[in-house]
């Protein structure tokens, strides 16, 4: 109720105040009020949420009764803040995520490019991968602990995999969509095949290589913290499941939201990279 | 001046799946282009009219006759596909390449066939682009252009090459009205300044009339030479060409040819459809 009438208010006032106003300003001027609203609205249900999810326990709601509200989430939070273990959690994690998903880098581009450009080695390659695609990654944490000799190494292993299906089969994909006159007027400019291999068939995959990364790093992410449950004695993963066993269930929401920001600070750190590599989409 | 870009197709035939569904595309199509001559194509939807051009580019094979440059043997059933910079071609829907700036794709044919240094690219690439009215753009990627700005980068390339032939297929089709007379003219200035031959393919008489010196009909598939009509019109050509008498009585004259092919392209694809 309030904030219909204030934004009523605010409209009405940026209508009404100066007619003479250019249409362009007046455009920004709305967009502003409508992001102040969104901003409103936003904190306004996370608040709400905050709010019942607070009070809900001593109501004895059932599911809610047993988890802790956020006052004691806030309480964990300052007690795992300053404990070592928690930021060596983060390092850890995080060294997992770099090493696994660039070797899928390293292995998945090339492969797709070469699987892209040469029949053979596609038709060689492809139903392996058809074979071993739909099986679900985490469901290789048993054989990867056989397999591997140390827990690192198959936690690792299991991170590749989540990102390597996604970023091969982006690879091929996007170099073998690329539009034909690309290369037919390479090919009249006097490119060699090596030229069109580099200034065409590379570039023009960028794109997608860079979509793969941004969902296989989600999927990298999913991957660690399962891997380091089951597998693991460290990580952001583990302390989750080390917190769950001994009943510190604040403690588990604070390493869930703090996998979350994790992933977030990835994905952002993906997109980044991302935009450098491909300047001549920054235009959309 | 040697001549210098003359083609020869004599017979072209070329059928697709001539085991399956055999479609034939060009059936004896003969033409003589003469050195520095713009000759326009054109006929209706599917007539084969690209068909023809990317036989002459080196993009697609031909299953009959030949096609010669200057004497050389370009294309037969057969002949290894060999396309190069004597024939540049400017596609339809635009082949700029997004990832590169507007001055790595007008310098890179010179300086891959190594014609030219960087200096002497640079430099002539900004003379050219400042002719059609397009200075300070260099650094920008194609995405960031117009339409219209884009087909006269393309061209621009093109030219960069020196070709002995410049093959356009429908470069201004997907241009409004104004747009498309603002770079025909460019494309005339450019070409009464350093002529050279070219085959122009289009679906729009006016523009075949405006540009042409000939202009040839293909007839619906199989596509095949249906007349061909020189354009007697002065050049330096502008605008005001487009409403003289000589225009219009050409325009005439091919109009029949065109719309009778047109009918026939349209009752075949309502036949095809059926």
């Amino acid at each position: 109720m309030t904030l219909q009438t204030q934004t009523g208010k605010n409209s009405g006032k940026s209508v009404g105040a100066d007619s003479k106003e250019s249409p362009s300003n007046r455009f920004v001027r709305w967009l502003k009020s409508l992001r102040s609203l969104n901003l409103l609205l936003g904190v306004t249900s996370l608040g709400t949420i905050l709010f019942v999810w607070e009070f809900a326990s001593p109501l004895g709601i059932p599911g809610v009764k047993d988890v802790p509200p956020p006052s004691s989430v806030i309480v964990a939070a300052m007690d795992l803040l300053v404990s070592k273990q928690y930021w060596a959690g983060w390092g850890l994690s995080f060294q997992r995520i770099g090493i696994g998903f660039l070797i899928a880098q390293l292995i998945g581009i090339p492969l797709g490019l070469i699987m892209a450009i040469n029949r053979f080695s596609f038709g060689t390659v492809f139903p392996i991968i058809e074979l071993l695609r739909p099986i679900p990654p985490v469901a290789w944490i048993p054989i990867s602990i056989v397999f591997w000799p140390t827990r690192e190494q198959s936690v690792v292993f299991i991170v590749f995999l989540g990102a390597f299906w996604i970023v091969l089969l982006n690879t091929i994909g996007g170099a073998s969509q690329i539009d034909r006159k690309f290369k037919l007027s390479a090919l009249s400019l006097g490119s060699t095949p090596k030229d069109l291999f580099w200034k065409i068939i590379f570039p023009a995959t960028i794109p997608s290589i860079v979509t793969g990364m941004a969902v296989g790093m989600g999927i990298s992410w999913e991957m660690v913290v399962a891997s380091e449950m089951i597998a693991g004695d460290t990580g952001l993963g583990y302390l989750l499941w080390q917190s769950f066993q001994i009943g510190a269930i604040s403690h588990v929401i604070v390493c869930m939201f703090s996998i979350g920001m994790a992933g977030y600070f990835s994905s952002a750190l993906i997109r980044a990279l991302g935009g450098l590599a491909t300047p001549w989409r920054r235009l959309h | 001046m040697a001549e210098i870009g003359k083609l020869s197709i004599r017979h072209a035939g070329k059928i697709y799946d001539p085991e399956g569904i055999h479609v034939v595309a060009l059936e004896d199509v003969s033409l003589e282009i003469k050195a520095n001559e713009f000759c326009v194509v054109v006929g209706p939807s599917g007539c084969g009219k690209t068909t023809l051009l990317n036989t002459i580019a080196g993009f697609d094979q031909l299953t009959g006759g030949d096609i010669s440059m200057d004497g050389n043997l370009l294309a037969s059933p057969g002949k290894k596909l060999l396309p190069g910079p004597d024939r540049m071609v400017v596609f339809q829907h635009g082949a700029l390449f997004p990832w590169k700036t507007v001055m790595w794709n007008i310098t890179c044919g010179p300086l891959k066939q190594g014609h030219m240094n960087l200096a002497e690219a640079t430099e002539k690439a900004r003379e050219l682009l400042a002719q059609v009215g397009l200075q300070g753009i260099e650094g920008q990627f194609p995405e960031a252009l117009s339409g219209g700005q884009k087909r006269r980068v393309e061209i621009i390339r093109a030219l960069m090459n020196d070709p002995k032939v410049l093959l356009l297929d429908e470069p201004f089709r997907a241009l409004d009205a104004l747009t498309k007379s603002v770079v025909q003219e460019h494309l005339l200035e450019l070409f009464d300044f350093s002529p050279k031959t070219i085959f122009f393919i289009t679906h729009d008489l006016e523009e075949a009339i405006f540009l042409a010196d000939r202009v040839a009909v293909m007839t619906t598939r199989p596509g095949t030479i249906k007349k061909i009509v020189a354009v007697d019109i002065p050049r330096p050509r502008d605008y005001r060409v487009l409403t003289s008498d000589r225009f219009l009585e050409l325009k005439a004259e091919l109009g029949d040819a065109i719309y009778e092919e047109a009918q026939k392209a349209f009752e075949a694809g309502e036949r095809e459809l059926a």
